[in-house]
C-alpha cells in the first residue's frame, strides 16, 4: 500500500485528538505540581511558626490548581469537538 | 445576611475599694471583653495582682502537677458547689499531696531495692554451679583463693603438675572456677590460669550457699514487686476517688487566678480604677444593672461613642442561628470577619454543601459518609468535632439530592441509558432516562443527568453556578462598601464588575445571534471597564482577566466529579469482570472481586471527603471571598469562665 508508511507514522484523527487531550492534561498537571510544590513547602514552613495560617496556606497552595483545571477543560473540549 | 453581633464600648470607673466586687460581678456575667490597658502618659498605671494571687497560682500549679501525675482527663462533669470546694481545698490538697508524695517515695525506695537485688543476683549467678558457702572463700593465712571465669577448659592435671596442695571447683559449662592453692604456689598457678584467660570475679560479701541465696533474693524480689504494684493500685484508686475534686478545684482556682490577675490588665490611679472593654449591645443593660447591684451603685458605668477607626478593632462575636453555627468553623479556619463587614457564614451554609453535592453527587457514597459522620458525632462529645460532623452531614444531604438528580449509586447508573451504541441498563429496572431538550455541543439534556455523557453541558452549568456565586460575592462587597463609603464607591468598585459581566453576556449573545445586540453589549462592556478604572484605578483593569479565570475555575465542579465517577466505574468494571468471567463456581476470583470492590470503594470514599471538600472550600475561599472578604477580626473573648465542674 502506498500510504502504509503514513498510517504507521501518524495516527488517525481520533488518535490525534486523544493524544492532544493527553498532552493538555499531562503538561498542565505537571505545571500545577511544580507550582504547588514550592508554595506548599513555604506554607508548611509558615504553619510550623503559626498554626493559625492553615487557612491562608491552604488557599495559596491550591491556587495553581486552576492550571490543571484549565487543562482538563481544554482536554474535554478537544474530545467533544 | 448577618453581621457580627453589635458591640458597645463600655467603661467602668470606680474607687479601688469596690474593685473586687466589680471584678467578681464582671466575671460572673461573662459578657465583658476587657481591653488590656497599655501604660501611657495619662498617669494611670496597671495595678498589682490581688493578695491571694500568688497563693492561688501556687495551688493551681500543685493541683495541675498532681492531675498530670495521676493522668486525670476531663470527663462527664459532676457539678459541685464552688464554695464547698474552696472550703475543703486546702485540707484535701495537702492530704492528697502528702499521700501521693509518701507513696511515690515508697515506690522509688522499693524500686531502688529491686535494682540492688538485681546486681546481687548478677554477682551470685556465676557461682551457682559451685555449691560452696561464700564464707569459705576468705579468711585464710596460707591459702590463696582464685575465683573467676576462664575462657577454656581447665583439667585437674594441669594444676597437679604444679602442686598437689589444691582444691578445685570447676564448672565446664559456665567455665566458672574456684581454686584454693597454697600461697607458695600461687604465682605459678596464677600464670597458668592467665594462660587460660582467667578473669577474676568479686566474691559476694555475704555468706551463704549460692543456690539458697539466689532463692531468698528471688523471694524478696517477688515480695517487693508485689508491694510496688499495690502502691500503684492505691495511687490508681486515689485517681478515681479524687478525680472530681481535682477537676473542680482546678476550675475554681483558675477562676480565682483570673480574677486575682485582672488588675494587671486595667488602668488604675492612686485610688481609682478604669476598666475599658466591649460588650454586646443587647447585653449592655444587663451589664450595667449587674455592676450596679454588686457595688450598690458606687461604680460608674457608661457607654462610649465608637468612632469608625475604633469599630475596625471591635471584637467579633458571630450572630448566627444554631443551624448555621457549624459553618463558623470554616470561617475561623480562614479568618474571622472584621466587625465592620458582612459575616458570610449563612451564605457558605448554602453554597459550600451545594458545590460539594454537585461534585460528589452519588447516593451510595453520601449514605456511607453520612452514616460515618452520624456515628462519630454520637461517639465524640467534643464541640469542634461535632461542628465538623454537622458540616459533613449538610454536605451529604446535598450529595444525596444531587445523587438523585444524577442517578448515581457507587458509580453505577440507576437509570437505563439509550445511546447510539445501544441501551445500557440501569440499577433500578424500569427507570428510563428521559431526554428533556437539546443542549450545547450536540448533547441532550436528560433526567437523570448522566454527567459523563453531557460533559459540555455540565461545564456550562458549572460555570453558570460559578457566575451566580461570584455575583453573590460582588453583592456582599457592594453592601460592605455602601455601608462605609457610600453608594458612589459601591457602584464604581463592585457594581462595575456586574456591568462588565452583563456587557460580556449581551455581546456574546448578540455575536451568536448575529444581531445588533452585540454592539449594545460592547458599549455596556466598555462603560463597565471605565467605571472600574474610576473605582479601583488601573489595578482594577489589570484584574479583568481574573474574572474569566475565576468563572472557569468552577469547571472543577464537573472535572473533579468525573474523576470520582471514573474511579468508581473502574472499580466496578474490575470487580464484576472478575466475577462474571467465571460464574460457574464461586472460587478465588469471586473472593478477590469482593475484596477489590470493598477496597476500591473504600479508597474512593476517603477521596470523596478530600477532593470535593477541598475543592468546594477553595471555591469559597479563593473565588468567592476574593470578591468582598477581608477578615482579620478579633475574637470576642469575654472576661469570665464557662463552668463545667462547679457552680456558685
Amino acid at each position: 500500500m502506498v500510504d502504509g508508511a503514513t498510517t504507521g507514522l501518524f495516527l488517525d484523527a481520533a488518535g490525534m485528538k486523544a493524544l492532544g487531550a493527553a498532552i493538555a492534561i499531562a503538561i498542565t498537571g505537571y505545571a500545577s505540581a511544580i507550582a504547588e510544590k514550592d508554595i506548599g513547602t513555604a506554607a508548611i514552613g509558615a504553619m510550623a511558626e503559626n498554626e493559625g495560617l492553615f487557612g491562608k496556606g491552604l488557599i495559596l497552595t491550591v491556587i495553581p490548581e486552576t492550571i490543571v483545571i484549565f487543562g482538563l477543560v481544554v482536554a474535554l473540549l478537544i474530545n467533544s469537538a | 445576611m448577618s453581621r457580627p453581633k453589635e458591640m458597645t464600648r463600655a467603661v467602668i470607673v470606680g474607687h479601688k475599694s469596690i474593685l473586687k466586687e466589680t471584678i467578681d460581678a464582671l466575671h460572673d456575667t461573662n459578657l465583658f471583653h476587657i481591653e488590656d490597658f497599655v501604660e501611657d502618659e495619662s498617669g494611670f498605671k496597671i495595678s498589682k495582682p490581688f493578695k491571694n494571687g500568688e497563693e492561688v497560682s501556687k495551688k493551681l500549679v500543685k493541683i495541675r502537677s498532681i492531675a498530670n501525675y495521676l493522668g486525670i482527663e476531663s470527663k462527664k462533669p459532676v457539678v459541685q458547689k464552688s464554695d464547698a470546694v474552696l472550703r475543703e481545698l486546702d485540707s484535701k490538697l495537702n492530704e492528697l499531696d502528702r499521700t501521693i508524695s509518701a507513696k511515690t517515695e515508697s515506690i522509688s525506695q522499693l524500686e531502688n531495692e529491686l535494682k540492688d537485688m538485681d546486681s546481687q543476683k548478677r554477682e551470685i549467678l556465676p557461682y551457682l554451679s559451685i555449691d560452696l558457702d561464700f564464707e569459705y572463700y576468705r579468711g585464710y593465712e596460707s591459702l590463696k583463693v582464685f575465683a573467676g571465669t576462664l575462657k577454656s577448659n581447665l583439667e585437674a592435671s594441669q594444676i597437679s603438675s604444679i602442686t598437689q596442695a589444691y582444691e578445685l571447683y570447676f564448672d565446664p559449662q559456665s567455665k566458672a572456677v574456684v581454686l584454693f592453692v597454697a600461697k607458695n604456689d600461687a604465682d605459678k598457678v596464677y600464670e597458668l590460669l592467665q594462660g587460660l584467660g582467667f578473669k577474676e570475679l568479686r566474691v559476694p560479701e555475704r555468706g551463704g550457699v549460692p543456690s539458697e541465696l539466689l532463692r531468698s533474693i528471688e523471694q524478696r524480689e517477688a515480695e517487693v514487686t508485689r508491694r510496688i504494684e499495690s502502691f500503684k493500685g492505691e495511687i490508681e484508686s486515689l485517681k478515681t476517688r479524687y478525680a472530681d475534686f481535682i477537676l473542680a478545684s482546678d476550675e475554681v482556682l483558675s477562676i480565682e487566678s483570673q480574677k486575682a490577675e485582672l488588675p494587671l490588665r486595667i488602668a488604675t490611679s492612686e485610688n481609682a480604677f478604669i476598666i475599658d472593654g466591649w460588650t454586646p449591645t443587647e447585653s449592655y443593660d444587663k451589664l450595667v444593672s449587674v455592676v450596679n447591684s454588686a457595688t450598690k451603685g458606687k461604680a460608674y458605668v457608661t457607654s462610649l461613642e465608637v468612632h469608625e477607626e475604633e469599630e475596625e478593632s471591635a471584637p467579633v462575636e458571630y450572630n448566627n442561628s444554631k443551624v448555621v453555627a457549624p459553618l463558623q468553623q470554616v470561617m475561623d479556619l480562614y479568618s474571622r470577619p472584621k466587625y465592620t463587614e458582612i459575616d458570610p457564614s449563612s451564605a457558605i451554609f448554602i453554597t459550600f454543601p451545594l458545590i460539594y453535592g454537585m461534585i460528589l453527587g452519588d447516593i451510595g457514597y453520601a449514605l456511607i459518609l453520612g452514616t460515618i459522620a452520624l456515628a462519630i458525632k454520637k461517639a465524640m462529645k467534643s464541640d469542634a468535632v461535632n461542628d465538623l460532623m454537622n458540616i459533613l452531614i449538610y454536605c451529604q444531604i446535598s450529595a444525596i439530592i444531587f445523587g438523585v438528580l444524577y442517578g448515581e449509586f457507587l458509580g453505577f447508573s440507576l437509570a437505563s441509558l439509550h445511546t447510539v451504541h445501544g441501551v445500557t441498563p440501569g440499577l433500578i429496572p424500569g427507570w428510563e432516562t428521559i431526554t428533556l431538550f437539546e443542549s450545547i455541543g450536540g448533547e441532550e439534556f436528560t433526567f437523570p443527568i448522566h454527567r459523563s455523557h453531557m460533559v459540555m453541558t455540565m461545564i456550562g452549568l458549572s460555570v453558570f453556578v460559578g457566575l451566580l456565586h461570584l455575583n453573590l460575592g460582588y453583592l456582599f462587597g457592594f453592601s460592605n462598601i455602601l455601608r462605609h463609603h457610600g453608594m458612589k464607591h459601591a457602584i464604581l468598585e463592585k457594581g462595575s464588575w456586574m456591568i462588565i459581566e452583563l456587557g460580556a453576556i449581551l455581546a456574546a449573545a448578540g455575536y451568536l445571534g448575529g444581531s445588533a445586540l452585540m454592539y449594545v453589549g460592547a458599549i455596556v462592556l466598555v462603560l463597565g471597564i471605565v467605571m472600574l478604572a474610576m473605582g479601583e484605578g488601573i489595578a482594577g483593569v489589570v484584574e479583568l482577566p481574573s474574572l474569566m479565570g475565576n468563572a472557569l475555575s468552577y469547571a472543577r465542579i464537573i472535572a473533579v466529579g468525573l474523576s470520582s465517577i471514573y474511579i468508581a466505574g473502574t472499580v466496578n468494571d474490575i470487580a464484576f469482570g472478575m466475577i462474571w468471567s467465571d460464574h460457574s463456581q464461586i472460587g478465588f476470583a469471586a473472593v478477590a472481586a469482593i475484596l477489590v470492590f470493598i477496597l476500591g470503594h473504600g479508597l474512593n470514599t476517603v477521596l470523596s471527603i478530600i477532593a470535593p471538600g477541598l475543592h468546594a472550600l477553595r471555591l469559597q475561599y479563593v473565588e468567592f471571598f476574593g470578591k468582598f472578604y477581608q477578615g482579620g477580626g478579633r475574637k470576642f473573648n469575654p472576661f469570665g469562665y464557662i463552668r463545667k465542674y462547679t457552680e456558685e
